[in-house]
């Protein structure tokens, strides 16, 4: 299984290191929001800078999700890994880890920042905004995964077309869910229903196609 | 055998993906048509201008012979700001100190409170500002731990607890936390408490009865979601001397009869809101409710006409303000000053103070965001003015009657139609059986969470109707049938194509039937589901009948005929070594 993960990620370097730097980015706009907040003059550039990084990043995990599913689809990796003692349900696991990796790289830092800026820059309160980190972080992890799973479904496909411009169409039709539901519990339950049921697809596509 | 039994769950998990890409476009056409329906409204009937006098002053304040401008009361509906009902705006707002989610009931400074769920206790900072011995005056940082049996500096068991917790909103208002007395009520002990910070105890009042059906939800400032709504009062106010209304606006040409504080504060009283939308006096000495009578919030007029109470959550926003009237007295029973509300600073050279309890303003506003009432209350708990925001119509320069502003809102205003009939087509392409369980559902929903709503619409016309209190349930429930018929006829239609579609393809008469009444049930999203899940095959002639039929299949779905395969039957004639047979 290890093998199989490491396999994933090196294929899929590219994603990785991309997660670095864009966690940087990201976390570079979040302390710089912070440190030059003013109430009457709210930090327009920053945000702004934050939501198209935001965008860049869903499309990007999403466009990872079905360059996975792409190539193994037009190379037949799977078909010739199954020659192995390998069951083609392990080689989806590697490849959904490699991707829940990524996200992580990319998330747990600006957390980590949040919470430390949380700490620095809020009155000494113990519950003064508890949770909110968590809860967006959670939705936000739920939502990168959400993307990352409608690549993996549109990346099934042969055409080089379809998996390019359904993904970026559902990604871009996806992501407002957060604006319309916030970070609360209503979007992590629809966030945890659709990644299952995006994962059982995938799953079902992935192991009923013929070698 | 497994893929048999995993077809169903794929066919469900399908489904829901789809609904889930179906909704939000949807969700995003009504939001913007509901945008456009509300920020169209004419200026008119976004607002209840001057009510005047407000009713509830007393008459010798009122008319005074040097009033050049009598009291009044306004109320503006903030339409443009529909989009911070949103999820992401609802949820960072509620996260905030004082809001919904947050345990943080007030943060101003270095003067804070929160509840401290771990200890189910209260825990305040404030500054108490002591005299020292070179009489110079020093702020302290003061911090108490408050149980339902006490105060104290340290954390104690012994304080009791607290459950679910409900303060007075007014404490935010920097005059209401200078009197360090505080009222607060817990749910589950079902009893209100007194907390006296000066003298370091916590009253409690008598439990309320289990038998009375009483829910209070928020005690003293009771508002919700001002954002949508401005609300002002202005007392009577007299000409400032050698000043013109030209010179400096309105404002520096007029000044109030006596000084003017908000303070939140309805004198001997505190308000409380009931879950039913009652509001109640509570006597802050005794911790009883006073049984003068009871207040309810307005019910705007909506587009199914005005209901005859509202509960809190039916609404978008309200907003109720006491009005209490202090009187001043020096030590041998002058009146040294009088004013409305209480300011800040106390005021030292008074011995004694009356605060009056005058009446309240109650303003609230329709789930949907185009309908505002406001009412003035006296005293003794009489609705003495009501206003809805309402257009007037006029023929030639005589004012006939009056049309509701949610009507307008609907049909009168610019492009509002074109808005209206957008919204109910995009309703009508959100699955029917959603439709109607939003009609069964209409009222159970908080009126704010039907802006950010994607399955279930409490605020579609078909929810709208199930509102209505007027009618009988049977013919309100037509009515929505009514409403819906076109999203009915839409899945009918796509029902009798999967229906036909599945007959070609195979599928057992079983399964038919459930598609069939999968796609009623939910419409577009049902028939886009069929589409994604049917079988891929590609069908070959059946020999016996010469429709499609499938290779994967024993028999032909339509005549159930087996494939026709020829007998392997051997030759008679036999090739042999004629050399051999001679």
């Amino acid at each position: 299984m290890l093998a199989l993960i490491k396999r994933e990620i090196q294929d899929c370097i590219v994603y990785f290191i991309a997660a670095v730097v864009f966690s940087a980015l990201l976390a570079i706009v979040l302390v710089e929001a912070v440190f030059n907040y003013d109430s009457r003059n709210p930090p327009v550039v920053a945000i702004s800078l934050g939501v198209v990084l935001g965008i860049i990043v869903t499309l990007g995990l999403c466009g990872m999700g079905a360059g996975q599913m792409y190539l193994d689809k037009t190379r037949r990796i799977s078909a010739f890994i199954s020659t192995l003692p390998v069951s083609r349900s392990r080689i989806l696991l590697a490849r959904i880890v490699s991707g829940i990796l990524a996200i992580l790289i990319l998330l747990v830092p600006l957390a980590i920042t949040a919470t430390l800026l949380l700490l620095v820059f809020t009155p000494p309160i113990p519950p003064i905004y508890a949770g909110i980190v968590l809860e967006i972080s959670t939705a936000a992890f739920l939502l990168a995964f959400a993307c990352y799973c409608i690549g993996l479904q549109t990346g099934w496909n042969s055409s080089a077309l379809t998996p390019t411009l359904g993904a970026l169409g559902l990604t871009c039709l996806f992501v407002p869910l957060v604006v319309v539901k916030g970070f609360g519990p209503e979007i992590v339950l629809i966030l945890v229903l659709f990644i299952a049921a995006s994962l059982f697809r995938t799953w079902h596509n992935f192991s009923s196609t013929s070698l | 055998m497994k893929s048999v039994m995993n077809h169903p769950i794929k066919v469900l998990a399908t489904g829901f993906i789809v609904l889930v890409f179906l909704s939000l476009p949807l969700f995003w056409i009504r939001f913007i048509c509901e945008t456009s329906i509300t920020t169209g409204m004419p200026d008119e009937t976004q607002s209840i201008d001057r009510m005047q006098p407000c009713g509830i002053v007393p008459a010798e304040l009122e008319n005074d012979p040097n009033v050049a401008h009598h009291s009044s009361v306004s109320a503006r509906l903030h339409t443009e700001r529909l989009f911070l009902s949103l999820g992401i705006a609802h949820y960072l707002s509620a996260t905030y100190p004082g809001a919904g989610r947050s345990n943080v009931h007030f943060l101003a400074g270095e003067e804070w409170m929160y509840f401290d769920q771990k200890s189910g206790q209260l825990v305040c900072n404030y500054l108490d500002t002591q005299i020292m011995p070179d009489k110079g005056a020093r702020a302290k940082n003061v911090r108490v731990f408050i149980g339902p049996k006490g105060m104290s500096e340290t954390p104690d068991k012994t304080l009791g607890r607290f459950t679910e917790i409900i303060i007075d909103g007014s404490w935010n208002l920097q005059n209401q936390r200078s009197s360090r007395e505080l009222v607060t009520y817990d749910k589950r002990l079902r009893c209100f408490f007194r907390i006296d910070l000066i003298k370091r105890i916590v009253v409690k009042g008598p439990e309320l009865p289990k038998d009375v059906p009483r829910e209070p939800i928020q005690i003293g400032r009771l508002q919700k979601n001002d954002f949508s709504m401005y609300f002002d009062w202005w007392p009577p106010r007299t000409r400032v001397p050698g000043k013109n209304p030209g010179d400096d606006g309105l404002r520096g040409a007029y000044q109030p009869i006596i000084p003017t504080f908000y303070d939140g504060r309805a004198g001997p009283y505190v308000l409380v809101l009931d879950r039913t939308g009652r509001i109640d006096l509570l006597d802050r000495d005794t911790l009883e409710f006073v049984r003068i009578a009871c207040w309810r919030l307005p019910a705007p007029e909506t587009y199914f006409g005005t209901a005859p109470s509202m509960m809190p959550k039916d609404l978008l926003a309200y907003e109720v303000r006491p009005l209490t009237l202090s009187k001043f007295y020096l030590e041998d029973g002058r009146l040294l000053k009088m004013t409305f509300g209480e300011a800040y600073e106390p005021e030292r050279a008074a011995s004694r103070v009356d605060r009056e309890y005058l009446g309240m303003f109650a303003t609230s506003v329709s789930r949907d965001g185009t309908a505002m009432a406001l009412a003035v209350f006296d005293a003794q708990g009489n609705q003495i003015k009501t206003e809805y925001t309402r257009l007037s119509q006029s023929r030639g320069y005589r004012r006939t009657d009056y049309l509701p502003s949610s009507k307008t809102a609907y049909w009168q205003a610019r492009w509002a139609p074109v808005s209206t009939i957008s919204k109910y087509l995009a309703e009508n392409l959100h699955p029917p059986i959603l439709s109607l369980a939003s009609y069964f559902t209409a009222s159970t929903f908080e009126a704010g969470s039907g802006h950010r709503a994607l399955f279930l619409l409490p605020n579609s016309f078909v929810a709208m109707i199930a509102r209505d209190s007027r009618g009988h349930v049977a013919e309100k429930l037509f009515s929505a049938l009514w409403l819906i018929f076109p999203s009915i006829l839409l899945a009918i239609w796509l029902a009798c194509r999967v229906t036909k579609d599945a007959a070609i393809v195979g599928l057992s008469r079983k399964e038919r039937r459930w598609w069939m009444l999968g796609t009623i049930a939910f419409g577009l999203a049902g028939y886009i589901t069929y589409r994604l899940t049917r079988p891929k095959v590609t069908l070959v002639t059946c020999a016996n009948c010469g429709h499609p039929r499938r290779p994967d299949m024993d028999k032909c779905h339509r005549c159930g005929s087996s494939w026709h395969i020829p007998e392997l039957t051997p030759p008679a004639w036999r090739v042999l070594d004629g050399a051999g047979t001679d």
